[in-house]
């Protein structure tokens, strides 16, 4: 029973929480809100069951025919879980911060009914066993994201919503030719079933290749690779918590992640390293990670800079894949959670200085560090963990896809990481520089944009407490990184039990 | 029993500093409104005393921690005893001082001025910070708690170095950061590299393994550079003097005195030195460290007598000498076999630069703010530091006998030579340095005296006392050095001696015939302003390129957008198509059943 319950439970609680959040009138805020925090509990609680039973040896799946040959399956595997456990675990966060954010906002329960709904697609992700049922939760994904994205109604927002549909539709649509392909070449194929694709001969090299890149632009859209990620800035106009969400967890990690699965439980690093596929990844990934670093450096609104640097990080988890052995992909799969503990971080501050001052533009940030410390000392712990200072997390990442190139026979990986750094450092000081050092308002210079009072500390404690949780997340993942399950302790295990080449 | 003791003074040594960071919030947040704190209270000096008490009462051993970071290991031993110690000390000086330095800053936060309380607030908290960082990287043997104390070292001195908030200091500022970031990078991408191709987690695999690591030379090229940004490598040097002026005195004087050492402690601990495999790899790479650290040395030190700020004197006196330490150093590379003895040297050569560096710019301060004493005994505590750093006394002399004895006993007195020639060179830096506090003490004297006992007369006469003396009280650590024996005296006495012959000649030459050196002085920073002005240039030239690049972007997402669209306007003539067969369905149905009629009548005909 359990083998099978866990996973559908896990799945149901944000579905079944979506499903009742639609049913509830408008005005219910405090059963809305007590719902969603009770089912973001709960299902932390199930992946922590989850996981506690893997490190034990327990499996978890559950599956079904749809068509012959081709069935629906859930599973979760050491990789899967540790996309569910973030995604659980920041949603909760985000969850809390969105109650905090959409206070007295109109529509909330479409809003918040979508975000479950985008939660339960992330999650479906996260444990689905094969490639037809990964495209399911992806599409869905896409659907349940669109809402978000356009939530304020502004035509600038359904501008971004449409563009950001047009472009993801696009690529779930080349997902599926390139998966109904690879489906008639080799059937169904599970994730982890690496040996299926490596039978192959020499005649179908070709073959694969192609199908190969076909998915690869499929998965490329969502996880913001150049020159795919045109919708990532534009899709800034969302509110905070939809940002954070959409960098951090949900989209375009699905991208990321669905790279992972595809070189690492479909292909199988050997077979992808034999075609000459992993260096194209390094390459591109290499090429996105210097180009929208040098785009971050021209923004001057915070949430588009924050944007590119988004592009520029994910594409550490792709360079990471593209080093074929197993310390890049210990970088690859931790930087996974790393980033997204760090990215959540910085959206969730960029908020705060929206909603308690009304700061969108950098140059309006002059002297906030005064006015709201807490949140500005969150925001710098991400900055810094950007660039890779330690003893945050993105210094750990930075260290494998580091060592993990010179290991990998591509030294000048190197290059790349130090010049992203530097850059990295470039657009993040500038920022710091004018929270902490520059005289602003709070000393006489200039006024805030709109500033409100939001609550009794530097804003509503709705706002702070999920940046400092974060915050302080990255920082004791990075500062206690020997810990057992710290995520760079269960990537290693991920690589040591499964990926180990 | 040892073990425990140790690892506990070395737990407190670096978290004792960050408690008194935590403790600056809180403060602020427990006193109310309107009364007014001075966060460098006697509890914030103390940041720095359990590092001392760990460099005194520590036993030599390790402290791992396997769940810090990719594993920490934190080592004590003879070489991190000293420079513990003589960064502790100095910290700890430096920051007693801090407090009667900043008085004048507390006096207008009293008076309600909110950016002096502000800049104190950061000052209390940055400057326990820096020196937690310092201290990591002293006693840090894996890499990553090395690179993390290198790190928190270097940003965080970014805001002593811009305390002022001055326009120069903003420039200092600059220059200082800009140049900590390229470090950094090099330095990442150095040891990156080669702890990539080692599997190396600590210092001492990655130093032992690049002697013969494949491309090890240029691991060894990216950490000279990278570390030399901080050590002031010639050409890496520019922020130094640009940083040093404007920085608070107490800052200048721990940024000079322990935290560029940090480069030569990041030489020493990643370069393959004394190696004996690294002998026929590395040669190339010693000899420029040799080469450029003696041009450094000597070139510097031109540079530095024609500034007229008296910091700006001792940051080119910093590039000087550290440039002697990197020439050491790089001999180190070169002959593997002479390292043993010479590695000592330079610890010590750290440590009494460090020390004595330290005075003189404290000594700046008090020059500026002089304290009841009659004016010879000022002048000759002035010139006591000055004199040990050119050799001629106290801890100078017993370092320079340190490392000259090593090189006599290697067979390289050409290298002890030109170390003697740059020795004139810091001779005249320090005439030009007293010189400069000479003139500006008059004024300041006239401006009314400080008491004796104030922390700042206070923590300078210890500094500069503790820094003669230091040959006399490193044995407690178990380092004893030698002095030299009477008859090499002179050695040591001709450069300063030529020195103070030159500086006098120069005195009297400009005396009779003044010089108009307006505008052909070179400026604090040398190169950087030609630098700055080049790059500014080349982005004046680049950015129409940027404008003509985004251009084409622009016309490249058009011509996808005009695609797009063409093929939405073509599914569009598609459906209005289909609407046209909707409508005309009943008579083209017609026409097609009268067709096939007629077809059925003439096929059967």
């Amino acid at each position: 029973m359990s083998g099978a319950f866990f996973p559908i439970a896990t799945l149901s609680t944000s579905l079944v929480a979506a499903a009742i959040i639609f049913l509830l009138p408008e005005g219910a805020f405090r059963a809305r809100s007590g719902l969603n925090l009770a089912a973001a509990v709960l299902k932390i609680g199930l992946v922590a069951w989850m996981v506690r039973g893997l490190s034990q040896g327990q499996t978890y799946a559950v599956e079904f025919p749809v068509l012959e040959g081709l069935a629906f399956v859930l599973r979760a595997d050491p990789l899967g879980i540790m996309f569910a456990g973030l995604s659980s675990l920041l949603w909760l966060f985000t969850t809390i911060y969105a109650i905090g954010y959409l206070e007295d906002s109109p529509n909330r329960r479409r809003f918040f009914g979508f975000f479950s709904l985008c939660v339960a697609s992330t999650l479906g992700i996260s444990l689905a066993g094969n490639l037809f049922t990964f495209l399911i939760f992806y599409e869905l994904l896409t659907l349940s994201t669109y809402p978000l994205v356009a939530h304020r109604g502004t035509p600038k927002a359904l501008a971004a919503a449409t563009l950001y549909l047009r472009f993801t539709l696009a690529a779930g649509l080349v997902l599926m030719i390139g998966m109904v392909a690879l489906h008639t070449l080799a059937g169904d194929i599970r994730f982890g079933q690496r040996e299926i694709l490596a039978e192959f001969g020499a005649e179908q090299r070709g073959t694969l290749i192609a199908i190969f890149w076909v998915l690869i632009a499929g998965f490329g859209v969502k996880a913001g690779l150049v020159p795919l990620h045109g919708w990532l800035p534009r899709a800034m106009v969302a509110p905070a918590p939809v940002s954070a969400l959409l960098h951090a967890v949900a989209v375009v990690k699905a991208g990321a992640f669905g790279i992972v699965r595809l070189v690492y439980d479909v292909y199988g690093a050997e077979l992808s390293q034999a075609l000459g596929l992993l260096t194209g990844l390094a390459v591109i990934a290499s090429v996105t990670i210097l180009y929208s670093s040098l785009r971050a450096l021209a923004e001057v609104e915070l949430k588009r800079r924050l944007a590119f640097s988004t592009v520029s990080q994910v594409s550490y988890v792709v360079l990471g894949i593209g080093l074929f052995g197993p310390l890049g992909t210990i970088a690859a799969l931790s930087h996974l959670l790393h980033q997204g503990l760090m990215k959540i971080t910085l959206f969730f501050c960029a908020g705060n200085y929206a909603e308690e001052l009304g700061i969108h533009r950098i140059d309006e940030l002059d002297g906030a560090g005064r006015r709201m410390p807490l949140t500005s000392l969150a925001f710098s712990v991400g900055a810094l963990g950007m660039i890779g200072l330690p003893p945050l997390v993105g210094f750990l990442s930075k260290w494998y896809l580091g060592i993990g190139a010179v290991q990998a026979g591509m030294p000048w990986v190197i290059a790349v990481l130090v010049a992203s750094s530097l850059l990295n450092a470039a657009y993040f000081l500038p920022v710091l520089y004018r929270l902490w050092f520059c005289p602003g308002p709070d000393q006489g210079v200039g006024a805030w944009p709109q500033e409100r009072h939001l609550g009794r500390f530097e804003t509503s404690s709705w706002l702070l407490l999920p940046a400092l949780a974060t915050a302080l997340f990255s920082v004791m993942a990075g500062l206690l990184a020997g810990l057992p399950f710290s995520p760079l302790e269960w990537a290693t295990r991920v690589v040591s039990l499964e990926y180990l080449p | 029993m040892s073990q425990a003791i140790l690892a506990v003074l070395m737990i407190a040594a670096l978290l004792w500093p960050l408690a008194l960071i935590l403790r600056e919030p809180l403060m602020a947040a427990l006193t109310s409104r309107g009364e007014v704190r001075f966060p460098l209270d006697s509890l914030w000096s103390t940041a720095p005393l359990p590092a001392l008490a760990l460099a005194l009462l520590g036993t030599d051993g390790s402290l791992s921690l396997s769940a810090w970071l990719l594993g920490g290991v934190w080592v004590l031993d003879e070489p991190r005893r000293v420079l513990l110690a003589f960064s502790a000390l100095l910290w700890g000086l430096s920051g007693w001082y801090a407090r009667g330095y900043l008085v004048g800053e507390r006096d207008r936060a009293n008076a309600g001025n909110e950016a002096s309380a502000a800049r104190l607030a950061r000052f209390a908290v940055l400057w326990p910070l820096t020196l937690s960082g310092n201290l990591l990287l002293l006693v840090a043997e894996d890499i990553a708690s090395f690179y993390l104390g290198f790190a928190v070292m270097t940003f965080a001195a970014y805001g002593l170095v811009i305390h002022a908030g001055t326009r120069d200091a903003l420039t200092g500022g600059r220059a200082y950061l800009i140049m900590a970031v390229l470090g950094e990078g090099l330095i990442l991408g150095g040891l990156l590299w080669g702890a990539g191709s080692l599997d190396a987690l600590t210092l001492s695999e990655l130093r032992q393994g690049l002697a013969t690591a494949p491309h090890g030379v240029w691991i060894g090229l990216l950490l000279w550079l990278g570390f030399g940004v901080k050590a002031g490598v010639l050409g890496l040097h520019l922020w130094l003097p640009l940083a040093h002026p404007v920085a608070p005195t107490p800052a200048s004087a721990v940024l000079s005195g322990a935290m560029v050492k940090a480069g030569v402690v990041g030489w020493m601990a990643t370069l393959p030195l004394g190696e004996s495999a690294a002998a026929t790899a590395f040669v190339g790479l010693g000899r420029a460290m040799l080469i450029v650290g003696l041009v450094g040395a000597i070139g510097a030190a031109l540079l530095g007598v024609c500034q007229r700020h008296p910091k700006a004197v001792l940051a080119y006196s910093s590039v000087s000498q550290l440039g002697m330490l990197a020439a050491l150093v790089g001999t180190g590379l070169v002959m593997p076999s002479l390292w043993p003895s010479l590695a000592p040297a330079v610890v010590l050569f750290a440590a009494h630069h460090g020390l004595t560096k330290g005075a003189l710019f404290l000594g700046v301060g008090i020059g500026e703010h002089p304290p009841r004493m009659p004016t010879w005994m000022l002048a000759l505590l002035l010139t006591l530091p000055a004199l040990s750093l050119a050799g001629v006394l106290g801890s100078g002399l017993a370092t320079k006998w340190a490392f000259k004895a090593a090189l006599y006993e290697g067979g390289q007195s050409a290298l002890a030579t030109w170390l003697s020639v740059a020795a004139v060179g810091t001779t005249l830096l320090m005439a030009r340095t007293l010189w400069c506090q000479w003139q500006g003490e008059g004024q300041a004297r006239l401006d009314g005296l400080t008491p004796l006992s104030a922390p700042m007369p206070l923590a300078w006469l210890l500094l500069v006392v503790s820094a003669l003396a230091l040959p006399l009280w490193l044995p407690t650590l178990g380092v004893a050095p030698a002095w030299p024996p009477p008859d090499e005296l002179f050695g040591f006495w001709w450069p300063a001696l030529l020195g103070v012959a030159l500086a006098l000649l120069a005195g009297w030459r400009i005396h009779r015939w003044p010089l108009r050196l307006a505008g052909k002085r070179p400026p604090a920073g040398d190169l950087w302003w030609p630098l700055a002005r080049g790059f500014s240039r080349l982005w004046m030239a680049t950015a129409p390129w940027l404008v003509r690049l985004a251009a084409v972007k622009t016309a490249w997402v058009a011509w996808w957008v005009a695609l797009e669209e063409a093929g939405i306007s073509m599914l569009d003539a598609l459906g209005e198509s289909e609407t046209w067969l909707r409508r005309h369905a009943a008579v083209l149905m017609m026409v097609v059943a009268m067709g096939l009629a007629l077809a059925l009548l003439f096929s059967t005909a």
